[in-house]
């Protein structure tokens, strides 16, 4: 009881210990923000992994046949609730004059994708359709059909980094042209080098969807046309149906290593007995989750966040010495306080606990207030961003630099506890030499007349 | 000479300020390694980007290119500002190794070695015919096949350590490039037949121009060569820009004007030809304008970066409030006697404002001392670190850095001291005001004392 009064009479009396629930505050709350952010974005890159390419991938050396009878097999499976295949090519494409871009063609069956990701929600027009999406839906035509990324069609707005959906909706309905390559097929003969020729494939399609996956690199790179037509241009010769990948969705609650042992026993005797691969070809196809295929670059993001929480966690240093100065003005200023304390029977250890106590709230009350200050700027990280721009002309977030068109504004509150018990300890720890100090007081030389 | 005694006494006598100087001392030692290493790096860049692209670049973002090139280069090759200039073909290509069924696609560049050397650095990024850079083109192997220079990370791997691993000679590698020739109009040429234009090249080369970008997208090609597969090459040839260098002196600012203004003389003199339109998406940029998507986001972390540094060393500010509010409060005696023998307040502010000072300067110094020491050894630690730890400070497979920079730069460290003094003396000014408005006759009364 003694120990709160006095700490209120400290906090009340003494307005400099503010300062030091303000430094603790604005550490706290900054290293809040960063350690939110870099999770955010790391937890929205690993999302945006999964949403693209599925729980697993199962990416062969090379492209291979059969591939319906293999995604029969996967969805037997007890774990797998859904697989789908592509076949992805690099190319060209004109969109119109002078317009050409680099692009990755990707040969999809858009209604099994949308079964293994959540690929409807992301294209333009059919995203409040019902129904699966499908190439065809601007209606029947002769003509090949496909979808394209809208930052293959437009650009961000330089100022806002929005995209203008009116002009991208617009390209909708127009026929585009793209280009890719294969190696010539065993009658074509050899070139001068002593190699098979590559022969170049032009694919001229109409474009009805366009997607909008708010990932910039795919957004930019990527152009989807029917799995069927991409392989008729790329082995015409080839009669089985061919893919170079498959998507892989997993069920709820299963054990995702069991999941992956199964994929991957089932792919072996696949590959064995349809594809007549050997193990070499077997062992070089990779069957991982999008987890761990990201893993060597989250790990480098990993390493950023701690180096910058490091970096900032040595400045904040400077919030100990801070409250070690304040205690220690209190420990000697109120010296007759805890002269008149000792003298009345208190222990050494009972005054010391009340500047440690003392420093223990002055942690607990700033490491709160900088919880809710970094969670009030982390969730309003985008507005934030966004008035800097209108204030400054500054833009702080732009989705070609960092991927994602808005800025990831999730506290993190695993990493935000452990800062503020960080704070809380490094709070008390500033409190020990004032404490020890004023423990040490002793009442007759204090209270002494002269 | 009294505030100097009195200043340097407390300094001296009262430990309390020792913890300032070390508070100072401790974020200017972080601001300064921190800062250090991303000037360096922003530095490093944006030299890399004036070395890859030279001082001015006169071009346009349409892959249709602008005609009349020719002309201007004469114009160009007589002004009294300009060094080097050096037309170029830009677009892209599918790439396909022969021997292998998988393509890229990449970005091609059509140059002439020599005179694209005289307007950039090309010639240093090159590792077999640095000294030799009209052989750029001409593999080893057979000088009579076409040759290419592939960027760097297209043609090596890059170790652990960020090396890579060169051959004695290139190897015999063909690569069949294929681009969509475009007229005038920016139509396809070759409608209605193959639409795309190919043809294979032979790995002469690499360009290791230390830009991530440049160096694993990026495909040299001659120019001739270039300008015919893009459609470029009829009777009005075509290019997508022209690289310039300054002369010696020239400011890149300065020079870009001169340029600019000469272009538009051009533009003027040729608005009656056929492809006189084209001249119109023409536009006349300084290097860092024109690389200013890659920069802009390096400089902007920069920033980002000192503004949490600058609300990180607030907190120095309350420290060295807090101890001048201590000292002042402990030595209230001290002014009520200076007060008391006529010093007047402007020599009080004076005495706390250089004491403040010294807590900055030394605080400083120490910081500094200790980033130099800290940043002078800063690779061998790395180094160390990777060997014991596997740790590195940027995954060098990953990221294109070379050494971490450790080059103290003066500007940035005369600015960090200068904050880190401000920050000090902005601390002591409430306390400096509290000593002002001591009144001797309460501090010096008998029951004060």
């Amino acid at each position: 009881m003694l120990k709160l009064f006095f700490w209120l009479r400290y906090l009340r009396k003494k307005k400099i210990v503010f300062l030091s629930i303000a430094a603790v505050a604005l550490s706290t709350a900054l290293l809040i923000v960063v350690a939110s952010l870099f999770n955010g974005f790391i937890d929205a890159f690993e999302q945006a992994a999964v949403d693209t390419i599925g729980d697993v991938v199962l990416a062969a050396p090379t492209r291979f046949a059969k591939y319906p009878l293999l995604i029969e097999r996967l969805e037997q499976i007890s774990a797998v609730n859904a697989a789908t295949p592509t076949l992805s090519a690099p190319g060209l494409i004109h969109l119109g004059k002078g317009n050409v871009r680099v692009v990755e063609i990707w040969g999809i069956e858009p209604a099994s994708r949308a079964r293994v990701i959540s690929y409807k929600q992301s294209l333009l027009k059919q995203k409040d359709s019902p129904g699966e999406p499908r190439f065809e839906f601007a209606g029947s035509s002769e003509k090949t059909q496909g979808f394209v990324g809208i930052g293959v069609l437009a650009e961000p707005d330089e100022a806002t980094d929005e995209y203008d959906l009116g002009v991208a909706g617009s390209m909708i309905g127009k026929d585009v042209v793209v280009t890719t390559g294969t190696v010539a097929g065993a009658n074509a003969g050899d070139d001068s080098a002593g190699l098979p020729p590559i022969a170049r494939r032009v694919i001229i399609f109409t474009i009805t969807d366009v997607v909008f996956t708010g990932v910039y690199d795919l957004d930019k790179s990527l152009v989807y046309l029917p799995i069927e037509k991409l392989q008729k241009e790329l082995h015409p010769e080839e009669d089985s149906q061919m893919a170079d990948r498959i998507q892989i969705k997993l069920k709820d609650d299963v054990d995702v290593e069991t999941a992956l042992a199964e994929i991957r026993g089932l792919w072996q005797v696949f590959a064995a007995e349809q594809l007549g691969w050997g193990p070499y070809m077997i062992a070089q196809t990779t069957i991982a989750t999008a987890q761990q295929m990201q893993r060597q670059y989250v790990a480098e993001l990993y390493k950023q966040m701690g180096l910058l929480l490091v970096i900032f966690g040595v400045v904040s240093f400077s919030v100990v010495v801070l409250i070690f100065c304040i205690f220690y003005m209190i420990a000697r200023l109120k010296q007759r306080d805890v002269a008149i304390m000792k003298s009345c029977g208190a222990a050494s250890s009972s005054v010391a606990l009340i500047f440690v106590g003392f420093g223990c709230c002055v942690g607990i009350i700033g490491s709160g207030c900088g919880a809710a200050l970094g969670y009030l700027i982390t969730k309003n990280i985008n507005a934030i961003e966004s008035w800097i721009r209108i204030l400054f002309g500054l833009k702080l977030w732009k989705s070609s630099v960092y991927m994602f068109s808005k800025i990831p504004s999730e506290v993190d509150w695993a990493s935000a506890l452990p800062i503020m018990l960080f704070a809380v300890v490094a709070a008390t720890i500033g409190t020990l030499i004032p404490a020890i100090v004023a423990a040490r007081t002793r009442p007759v030389e204090i209270l002494r007349y002269e | 000479m009294y505030k100097i005694l009195l200043a340097a006494r407390y300094l001296v006598k009262r430990r309390i300020t020792y913890f300032a100087i070390l508070a100072v001392a401790l974020c200017v030692f972080i601001v300064v390694v921190v800062m250090t290493v991303m000037t360096g790096l922003v530095g490093g860049f944006k030299q890399k980007n004036h070395s890859f692209t030279g001082d001015c670049v006169i071009g346009t973002e349409s892959l249709v290119g602008f005609a009349y090139y020719e002309d201007f280069d004469n114009i160009l090759e007589k002004a009294d500002f300009v060094q080097g200039i050096s037309p170029v073909i830009k677009n892209f290509a599918l790439v396909t190794p022969a021997g292998t069924d998988r393509s890229y696609a990449l970005e091609i560049m059509g140059v002439d070695p020599v005179i694209h050397s005289k307007a950039t650095d090309f010639a240093d990024t090159l590792y077999y015919s640095k000294d030799n850079v009209s052989e750029a083109f001409k593999p080893v192997y057979d000088t009579n096949l076409p040759g290419c220079i592939l960027g760097i990370d297209l043609a090596l791997e890059r170790d652990a350590r960020g090396r890579y691993s060169y051959e004695a000679t290139p190897g015999r590698i063909a690569l069949s490039v294929s681009c969509f020739p475009l007229t005038a109009k920016g139509a396809l040429a070759k409608a209605g037949t193959g639409l795309v234009n190919t043809q294979t090249f032979y790995y002469s080369d690499n360009s290791h121009s230390g830009l991530a970008r440049v160096d694993s997208r990026l495909i040299y090609l001659p120019f001739e060569q270039a300008q015919s597969l893009c459609g470029m090459a009829g009777p009005v040839k075509r290019v997508n820009a022209i690289h310039i260098k300054f002369k010696p002196g020239v400011k890149p600012p300065a020079g870009r004007q001169k340029a600019a203004s000469l272009w538009r003389s051009f533009k003027q003199q040729k608005a009656n030809e056929d492809q006189a339109y084209l001249l119109d998406t023409v536009t006349v940029q300084s290097w860092k304008e024109y690389r200013r998507a890659f920069i802009a986001a390096m400089e902007k972390e920069q920033t980002m970066m000192t503004v949490m540094f600058g609300l990180v060393g607030i907190t120095t500010v309350f420290i060295v409030l807090v101890v001048f509010y201590m000292i002042i409060s402990h030595k209230s005696k001290d002014i009520g006697v200076l007060k008391s023998i006529g010093v007047s307040n402007a020599n009080i502010v004076q005495l706390f404002a250089g004491f403040a000072f010294s807590v900055g300067f030394l605080g400083s110094a120490i910081g500094t001392f200790f980033g130099w020491l800290f940043l002078s050894k800063i690779n061998q630690i790395e180094s160390w670190l990777f060997e014991h730890f596997h740790f590195q400070l940027w995954d060098r497979t990953i990221y294109a850095i070379g050494d971490i920079p450790n080059q103290l730069e003066f500007k940035v460290l005369a600015v960090i001291i200068v904050s880190a003094i401000a920050a000090c003396l902005a601390g002591a000014l409430i306390p400096t005001w509290q000593a002002v408005r001591l009144r001797p006759v309460e501090t010096l009364q008998v029951s004060q004392l």
